[in-house]
């Protein structure tokens, strides 16, 4: 290991011997961390400083405010502020969704704790070996039925298996909280190459916290005889069965079995396809061992609404995200990633961004607290002239706030935020109330999300536009972000379809609906009032029919249909109309509100820049379009061209694109020397040259480029890319092309 | 340099579409072989590779510094518990260590370079958890005096311990971590997908932080979504760079030097230059028959026997046996069984590489 590399103060491209010798090793260190011992003493010190003086140093800092104010929201010292408030925000977002994903799950794993113990105890039935049995180091030979392996399929809906991870970590220390033994093994294991050995280290490593090369079955039943109680059962997880080798875990079954009564297991195998999976996975003898038992986890677009409702809806951390985020987070979910994963992954890339783009983020922290916003920010070493300035000037003050907000001091902060807070927990309020609506007629919330964070729809909506909900044009405003637009038309948008269902809505759900919308509008009392008010009309007009069921319900109905069929129609038409002025009023998405940029990100094409890399597209443009990115005087003149000025491998690609699948090297390199020798040759003649110029000597004139030179560049740096295949031993004389079109 | 070799006729189908476009358009396929080009030694080529003179240099050298707007940023992501994916055109390898030894001077950094032919990932994991172990202990001595359930030495330990170790989640400070850099993830000696299951998991370790370049365009591929979204947690950078592939070239074939002709005369010249004049003698023979002879299946052993003893070549058949099993050791030369049932004994190179072969061993 070779001592740290010294760091270079400036970037070029040349090499010191240095570092030349380290390019050749397979890895090196380039430095130790510095000790930051040293750095923090003064930001303790400073801080402690400024929180003795607080007050009276406030004037003096105004003096040279100007001065700092270009590089004070980069100093290290903000952005380290920044950074602790996303620490606390995204953690806060992490466990909310942590929690949420666990409640769905609930059920799910109480039915399988359940089973689990049920099955343990049939185990026991079956025999109960002697000590001295137990620890022998064979397994116990008796009939055909006790050599059942209990097994639990968990049906995960889901493809995709990154998202069920999670559930099983979760699952797995559910049921340790409970008592048993629990492992978790994945297809990682399962591996023909480390075979059933590798399953055994892996459990041992998990049971017995050690790693033996010489992994056994007997090693794993002697400690479960001595780890103290045999009243608990060993619980083995395997995450994703259809990805094992089926071999594998046929053998691995086999042995189970085999043991079953020294070690009491029960088996739990995450299936993403279907219950048939086992059957077509694993061998014959293994299966009849098997004793399934069948349990269901809730679908991606449950599990999806549900995290959208707690972290983005009801923001559990007063973050927020904008219209076109949002659609595209969306889009991206639906149609392209598919995976609660990727969307988590997502909405961590945006809050990273915007904690680190936003210089006054960092009052999110003190959004949920009823804390003096400013006097925080104090503590943090930010003088409020400065803060204010930055706040004041965020287009969405300059927009809406400033007819609204007359007099610009410390306030006016203060009170923006305190009002934006008040309207995020209105317009959340009314979503949850049409998603309650909607939920018959499955609209999901992440639709109904994005199209309520529309700003456009909701400046169409606005009383004073006349425009009510029927010509509201739901999430299709025009820039709206590519790939997919909103499969919406005018008039179809989620909105108005929840509005719509509530219409027909009968009688008992809408009591039910109503219900959801007392609890949810506690705070708002404008709106709590209407709806209790509307609940108390239904009430009466059911009230005979309390606590009779569906069913009777609806024979009544249809035998007092005639009678009855007005009154019900004017209480959801209340109730439809209640739902519009909420939708009209108080639905006011984030970015109409004034200071909005503090707490929500918007830059859409950032986060999908960093979200999905797109290296097959990007690289070929880069190649293509040299010219504009580096921006090279010589060459950007002369937009088609292709000039020896120009990056030689940029040369050489866009002369494949002339060919088919199969570049010919010899009419592919003809054509690349004769651009590049151009360069010269005009500089004496201005006369073409024809293509036969190989036969000339390029080294007799000294100022062209070299044989050697010229063919260096061909080709290996499109090899690196992965742009090319080599020529093949069929095909010697060609290279193949990979990639066609961008 | 290809992700996916292997089945070509995997590959027609797709592309018998593009090719039939192609037919169609631009008449006959060129026939014009890569032997015509007067290609240069292998040696002299990269010799001049380090002498051709960058193009724009400049304006490249103010790309790669406008990135450096970009360092605090990343530092920020990486801190937010992100891996770093650099890609675009160019070697990325000076900007990314110029961005480790500038910017993330609070954390040790460990380069990998992925270009290589082999490297041992678990000798680099070993490295790190024992530079991890020493930034605890001057940690620890500072604060309290925890210890850790993992001792030293490291070298005997197991993969599953070492990421262990790395991933103890009981250290006070969050915000310590050991970087480590890999140019060219997907490079060759990496490519694996054990290899890509070791870096997803060490990236995923909470004490380590990964910044990482690509610059195949199918990398992607060697990932599924459990490794990209849970594990490397990449955030993308677009950063092209323009620079010359120097150092990450060094191991591939060149397409021109590489022509099967050039290159299979050159070794076999080699090894007959080892040999002794009279088994050159021999070989030339045999070369020289080929030559005249290009429909034959190749030259009969007696005649060849008959040919050398008449030169003084050699006296005996068993002389002669001793010369062929050295050729066909080397694989200079093959045994064809003729149509009339005679072993002939033939020379696996075209005529052009033959012809060039003969003039070498005649200097």
């Amino acid at each position: 290991m070779a001592p740290s590399a010294t760091a270079s103060e400036s970037l070029s491209p040349s090499t010191t011997l240095d570092t030349t010798e380290n390019n050749l090793q397979p890895f090196f260190v380039l430095h130790r961390a510095r000790s930051r011992k040293s750095e923090k003493k003064p930001t303790g010190t400073w801080k402690t400083r400024r929180r003795i003086d607080l007050s009276p140093s406030l004037p003096k800092n105004g003096e040279n405010l100007d001065a700092e104010k270009a590089e004070a929201w980069d100093d290290c010292r903000h952005v380290s502020i920044r950074m602790e408030a996303f620490d606390d925000v995204w953690s806060k977002i992490k466990s909310t969704i942590k929690d949420v994903l666990r409640d769905i799950n609930t059920n799910v794993f109480n039915e399988i704790h359940h089973w689990v113990r049920e099955s343990f105890n049939m185990i026991t039935s079956f025999a109960t070996p002697t000590f001295p049995e137990a620890t022998g180091s064979f397994p116990i030979v008796t009939d055909a039925a006790s050599k059942q392996l209990f097994t639990g399929l968990v049906l995960t809906k889901n493809m995709e298996f990154v998202d069920d991870l999670l559930t099983f970590e979760e699952l797995g220390s559910y049921l340790r909280s409970q008592g048993c033994h629990v492992a978790n093994l994945s297809s990682m294991e399962f591996s023909v190459k480390n075979g059933i050995g590798g399953c055994l280290r892996s459990l041992l490593r998990q049971f017995l916290m050690v790693t033996l090369d010489a992994a056994d079955v007997s090693i794993l039943a002697t400690w479960y005889r001595e780890q103290g109680s045999c009243n608990n059962p060993v619980v083995i997880i395997i995450e994703d069965m259809e990805r094992c080798s089926g071999s594998v875990l046929s053998d691995f079954i086999l042995m189970l079995s085999e043991w079953v009564l020294k070690i009491p297991v029960v088996l739990i195998m995450g299936v993403a396809t279907t219950l048939d999976a086992p059957k077509s996975i694993l061998q014959s003898n293994a299966l009849h061992h098997l004793c399934p038992c069948k349990f269901i986890l809730g679908t991606p677009p449950e599990r999806m609404d549900a995290v959208v409702e707690a972290v983005l809806v009801k923001q559990c951390s007063g973050f927020g995200i904008s219209h076109k985020v949002a659609v595209f987070m969306r889009n991206y979910f639906v149609s392209q990633d598919g995976t609660i994963t990727s969307f988590i992954r997502a909405l961590k890339i945006v809050c990273a961004q915007h904690f680190f783009m936003e210089p006054l983020s960092f009052m999110l922290c003190f959004l949920l607290g009823d804390d003096n916003l400013m006097l925080q920010g104090e503590k943090y070493g930010l003088s409020p002239e400065m803060m204010l300035k930055h706040a004041l000037n965020l287009p969405s003050y300059q927009s809406y706030g400033r007819n609204k907000i007359a007099k610009q001091h410390g306030e006016t902060l203060v009170n923006g935020l305190a009002e934006l807070k008040k309207l995020q927990c209105q317009w959340s309020i009314v979503i949850l109330c049409l998603y309650e609506a909607g939920k018959c007629d499955k609209v999901t919330l992440l639709d109904l999300f994005c199209e309520a964070l529309d700003p456009e729809s909701f400046k169409s909506r606005a009383p004073d536009n006349g425009g009510g909900l029927e010509n509201d044009s739901g999430v299709s405003s025009s820039d709206c972000y590519n790939h997919q637009q909103y499969h919406t038309t005018p008039n179809s948008g989620f909105i108005c379809q929840a509005v719509k269902k509530l219409r027909d809505l009968p009688a008992v759900q809408l009591r039910k609906l109503l219900k959801g919308w007392e609890k949810y509008t506690m705070n708002v009392p404008q709106i709590h009032d209407k709806v209790k008010k509307l609940l108390s009309e239904v009430k009466f007009e059911d009230g005979k029919s309390l606590g009779q069921d569906l069913s009777t319900i609806s024979k009544r109905h249809a035998s007092r249909k005639h009678l009855k069929i007005e009154d019900s129609k004017a209480v959801n038409e209340k109730a439809a109309k209640l739902l519009e002025s909420m939708v009209r009023n108080y639905m006011q998405p984030l970015e109409c509100v004034p200071f909005h940029e503090i707490v929500c990100f918007k830059n859409v094409n950032a986060l999908q820049t960093a979200l999905i890399g797109d290296p097959r597209r990007r690289i070929q443009v880069d190649l293509l379009d040299v010219r504009n990115i580096i921006r090279c005087s010589c060459c950007i003149s002369s937009s088609n061209t292709l000039l020896p000025s120009m990056h030689d491998s940029s040369i050489m690609y866009t002369l494949a694109q002339e060919h088919g699948d199969l570049i010919n090297l010899h009419d592919w390199y003809q054509s690349f020397k004769s651009i590049v020798i151009c360069l010269s040759n005009k500089g004496k003649h201005g006369s073409n040259y024809s293509p036969s110029l190989k036969k000339r000597k390029a080294t007799t004139e000294p100022a062209k480029p070299s044989e050697a030179s010229i063919q260096y560049p061909i080709v290996t740096e499109l090899q690196i890319t992965g742009l090319l295949r080599m020529p093949s031993k069929r095909r010697p004389d060609y290279v193949q092309r990979v990639a066609f079109g961008l | 340099m290809d992700i996916n070799d292997g089945e070509e006729e995997d590959f027609e189908f797709s592309r018998n579409y593009f090719l039939a476009k192609e037919l169609a358009g631009s008449g006959k396929k060129s026939t014009r072989k890569i032997s015509d080009i007067n290609v240069v030694d292998e040696q002299e080529l990269r010799a001049a590779a380090a002498n051709i003179e960058l193009k724009h240099e400049k304006e490249i050298n103010s790309l790669v510094n406008s990135y450096k707007s970009l360092y605090p940023k990343w530092v920020f992501e990486l801190r937010c518990g992100f891996g770093l994916l650099m890609y675009g055109f160019g070697s990325k390898k000076v900007l990314i260590e110029d961005f480790a030894s500038t910017a993330l001077t609070e954390y040790s950094v460990v380069v990998i370079n992925g270009y290589l032919q082999s490297i041992n990932l678990k000798q680099v994991v070993i490295a790190l958890a024992e530079i991890w172990w020493e930034e605890l202990k001057t940690k620890r001595r500072t604060s309290s005096g925890v210890s850790s359930k993992f001792q030293q030495p490291f070298n005997s330990q197991s993969m599953d311990d070492l990421l262990a170790f790395l991933h103890e989640s009981d250290v006070e400070e969050n915000d310590s971590f050991v970087c480590i850099v890999v140019h060219n993830i997907d490079g060759p000696g990496l490519r694996d997908s054990e290899s890509q299951q070791y870096l997803a998991r060490l990236a995923s370790c909470s004490h380590i932080r990964i910044v990482a370049s690509i610059d195949n365009v199918n990398a992607p591929l060697l990932w599924d979504k459990k490794m990209v979204h849970t594990q490397f947690n990449w955030f993308w950078y677009h950063v092209p760079t323009f620079a010359p592939y120097n150092v990450e070239g060094i191991f591939f074939p060149l397409i021109l030097a590489h022509s099967s002709t050039a290159q299979s005369a050159k070794t076999a010249a080699i090894v007959l230059q080892s040999l002794t004049p009279n088994a050159q003698s021999v070989f030339k023979i045999l070369a020289e028959y080929q030559l005249s002879h290009p429909d034959e299946e190749g030259m009969p052993v007696d005649a060849l026997y008959t040919t050398a003893r008449e030169r003084f070549l050699v006296s005996s058949q068993v002389t002669l046996n001793s010369h062929l099993t050295e050729f066909k050791d080397h694989e200079l030369v093959k045994t064809r069984r003729h149509s009339d049932g005679q072993d002939c004994l033939h020379i696996p190179l075209a005529a052009d590489a033959l012809e060039k072969l003969l003039s070498e061993i005649n200097q």
